[in-house]
């Protein structure tokens, strides 16, 4: 029973997770401001790995606000839900063995739903605030949905297809590596449709801050905002830990044998980073695209792309 | 039916206090118009009770930006206006700083320009170049930001041979950066998709809305001051005004990165060419310039600046009076900021075109007398003087 409630809440399960989600975060903002010729956290920790965790801990302190006008109930249950979502969807993804925390047959496709779950949750955040910003922004993340949640899901299923099965955890113990021949297109479609979801640079068309400064997020405070940033952490860790599952070949790699369930953990942060490297070189070098450019984007090529990728995915199989 | 979006007077995309009324349908904007009014500081009233020196200062600190401008605007004015002889040197000192302001300027819309599109590497990038100019900045003159070079007269330190080759030196750097984000606006396709057809201002409308600067010369109109009305030794001193015909976003980064090299080649030609001699005619503190009046005309780093003096005889200003360029671009800004016809003008537009014009509202605010039904009211001048002491 303890033994139950210790994996369930701290290794591998909930701390674990938060841990690694800040870990993740920590290393984007950091290769970012060296990008930048910053110096990036530096203070909190050695070289300012607790930033995350003591910004996180600086909003817990922070006035609760909720503004005139604003759905409580919604504005209220919006971030519980986003946060409650991406942890039960990472709790399928193998983080620390083989196997997910929870795993069974088709828990890929739950991840998958899970997700879009919580971009409608994003989108019930923004419309439960009374600003106008929060309007806009969650209108804009209704409408990126319709761009890439297709090519996301596709490229997903174009792997599972391949692979023949719907089991994350069966994926990530047979251990191979698709970033090669067909499945690169699969795994560019991938990463593009994940930086949309994460709502980073150049997709951050939601949160826009030059344009509706905070968009859905802007009258969030405190705990709330708290929640919706770890929830954001955590989805980051979501999103690299499903590249890692489905192209990079899971928390799998050489290793002297009795040694794999050590080694396990150590693989999966090595390739979980190498995806935010990725995420964090494209964040450093871009420009944010307008929301009309990327829906057209969207349709015009990655759609289609991952459509023809799918399909060629099932007929190889 | 549209939504009314408010854009300030607290706003990430500007720290000054302007708002822009935008009335929106989905992601378009179909109706825009800016209020500039809420800092009035009083500066051109506060001017009339000040000697024409003490005047100095309070004209250096109307913008903090374009602090060189003003105060070679407001030094030629009442030399002018005084009839004072500057000498030589001093002209070609104060063409150096004036450039050199220009540069750290530019450099700094250029960070802006890249912050509204969201490239945030761009932005951290130019405001690190920046810093050089700065460091010379303060190498010539004392003051980072604020110089306080200029002064009635001349100026207030010379640029000795070590510091010219200081200056030099770190230009020629600065110069191989700035031809690498010329490169960057030419070629980024993320930045010429948010750029390109964006704020669009034909050549006609320009001259209709008086738009002035780089604005202007974006529009394909070659219309500069140190060209057309050159106020310091720019006969003397070779340079190309940057003319794009693009009309729009990107025409207006790239005559102000063109220009950036520009003011380059133009300071490290007026260090060699600068005739050696005095820097500063003195002035008595306190002078009284015969009655008259006077008008200068600067191309400040965001356009045509102008100063206006009248003067009754006594040793204070009669009258004070400032046009910013960005007051003159902010028609040209509410005219591109309304989607006309099938040039549709998204949300995510307005910081870029907003932007392109390079805002200043400190500078620009204007008081405006609205009676109880909204109605807004005229001054004259004259008015104004006779209410002087009506409390």
């Amino acid at each position: 029973m303890i033994a139950e409630a210790l994996r369930a809440f701290v290794y591998p399960g909930i701390a674990y997770m938060v841990a690694l989600a800040l870990l993740l975060e920590w290393l984007d903002r950091k290769i970012v401001a060296r990008l930048q010729n910053r110096v990036g956290p530096y203070y909190a920790g050695p070289h300012g790995l607790l930033q995350p965790l003591a910004d996180l801990i600086k909003l817990l302190a922070k006035e609760d606000v909720v503004p005139l006008g604003a759905d409580g109930i919604l504005f209220t249950l919006s971030p519980i839900a986003a946060f409650v979502v991406v942890t039960v969807a990472a709790a399928f993804v193998p983080l620390a063995s083989t196997s997910g925390l929870v795993s069974a047959e088709g828990d890929a496709v739950a991840v998958l739903a899970l997700i879009t779950i919580y971009l409608l949750l994003v989108y019930t955040a923004g419309a439960a605030s009374p600003s106008r910003y929060s309007q806009v922004g969650a209108v804009r993340a209704a409408h990126m949905l319709l761009g890439f949640e297709i090519p996301l899901m596709l490229s997903c299923l174009g792997v599972l297809a391949s692979a023949g099965s719907f089991r994350l955890s069966e994926l990530a113990a047979r251990g191979s590596v698709r970033v090669f021949g067909l499945h690169a297109v699969g795994f560019a479609i991938f990463l593009i449709a994940a930086q949309a979801e994460l709502e980073r640079l150049p997709f951050d068309i939601p949160e826009a801050e030059q344009e509706i400064v905070s968009g859905w997020l802007v009258e969030y405070s405190s705990w709330r905002l708290a929640l919706f940033r770890l929830a954001r952490d955590i989805e980051l860790l979501l999103l690299s830990g499903l590249a890692v599952t489905l192209f990079l070949g899971g928390p799998v790699g050489p290793s002297p044998p009795g040694a794999e369930p050590l080694l396990y953990p150590l693989y999966f942060i090595a390739k979980a980073a190498l995806i935010v490297f990725l995420f964090s070189l494209v964040r450093a070098s871009t420009a944010r695209i307008r929301l009309d450019q990327f829906v057209t984007f969207c349709w015009r090529y990655l759609v289609p792309t991952s459509f023809a990728y799918f399909a060629l995915a099932v007929l190889v199989a | 039916m549209g939504l009314y979006l408010p854009v300030g007077p607290q706003h990430p995309i500007h720290p000054e206090a302007t708002l822009i009324k935008l009335k929106v349908e989905g992601e378009h904007v179909v109706d825009a118009d800016i209020d500039a009014s809420f800092v009035h500081r009083g500066i051109e009233k506060a001017l009339e009770r000040k000697t024409y020196v003490q005047g100095l200062f309070l004209a250096e600190r109307i913008c903090g930006i374009c602090n060189v401008a003003h105060t070679t605007c407001y030094t030629l004015n009442v030399e002018g206006l005084a009839g004072i002889e500057v000498p030589q040197r001093a002209l070609w000192l104060r063409l150096i700083v004036e450039e050199l302001a220009r540069v750290s300027s530019h450099l700094l819309w250029l960070g802006l320009l890249a912050h509204v599109v969201g490239f945030e590497s761009l932005f951290m990038l130019a405001f690190r170049d920046r810093e050089v100019v700065l460091d010379l900045m303060e190498e010539i003159t004392g003051g980072r930001v604020t110089s306080g070079y200029n002064v009635i007269g001349g100026v207030r330190r010379d640029i000795d041979a070590a510091t010219a080759y200081k200056i030099k030196s770190s230009l020629a750097k600065l110069k191989e950066r700035v031809v690498k984000y010329r490169r960057l606006l030419e070629e980024d396709p993320i930045v010429r998709a948010r750029t390109v057809g964006v704020g669009y201002l034909s050549p006609s409308e320009a001259r209709e809305l008086l738009a002035v600067g780089p604005v202007a010369r974006a529009s394909g109109i070659a219309y500069d001051i140190r060209v057309n009305d050159p106020y310091l030794v720019h006969e003397e001193v070779p340079f190309n005004p940057v003319v794009y015909d693009t009309c729009d976003a990107w025409g207006r980064a790239m005559v102000r990165v063109g220009e950036i090299l520009e003011s380059i080649e133009m300071i490290v030609y007026a260090l060699d060419h600068a005739p050696s001699g005095e820097i500063r005619a003195r002035v008595p503190p306190i002078f009284r310039p015969p009655p008259g009046e006077n008008v200068t005309r600067v191309e400040a780093p965001r356009g045509e600046l102008l100063h206006y003096v009248r003067s009754d005889g006594s040793e204070k200003p009669y009258r004070y009076k400032v046009r910013t360029p960005t007051l003159a671009n902010l028609p040209a800004a509410i005219s591109m900021l309304k989607s006309r016809g099938d040039r549709v003008v998204h949300i995510a537009d307005v910081p870029v075109i907003f932007g392109s014009i390079d805002p200043c509202i400190c500078c620009t605010a204007r008081v405006l007398v609205v009676n109880e039904k909204g109605a807004a009211k005229e001054f004259q001048l004259d008015e104004l003087a006779a209410k002087r002491w009506a409390r």
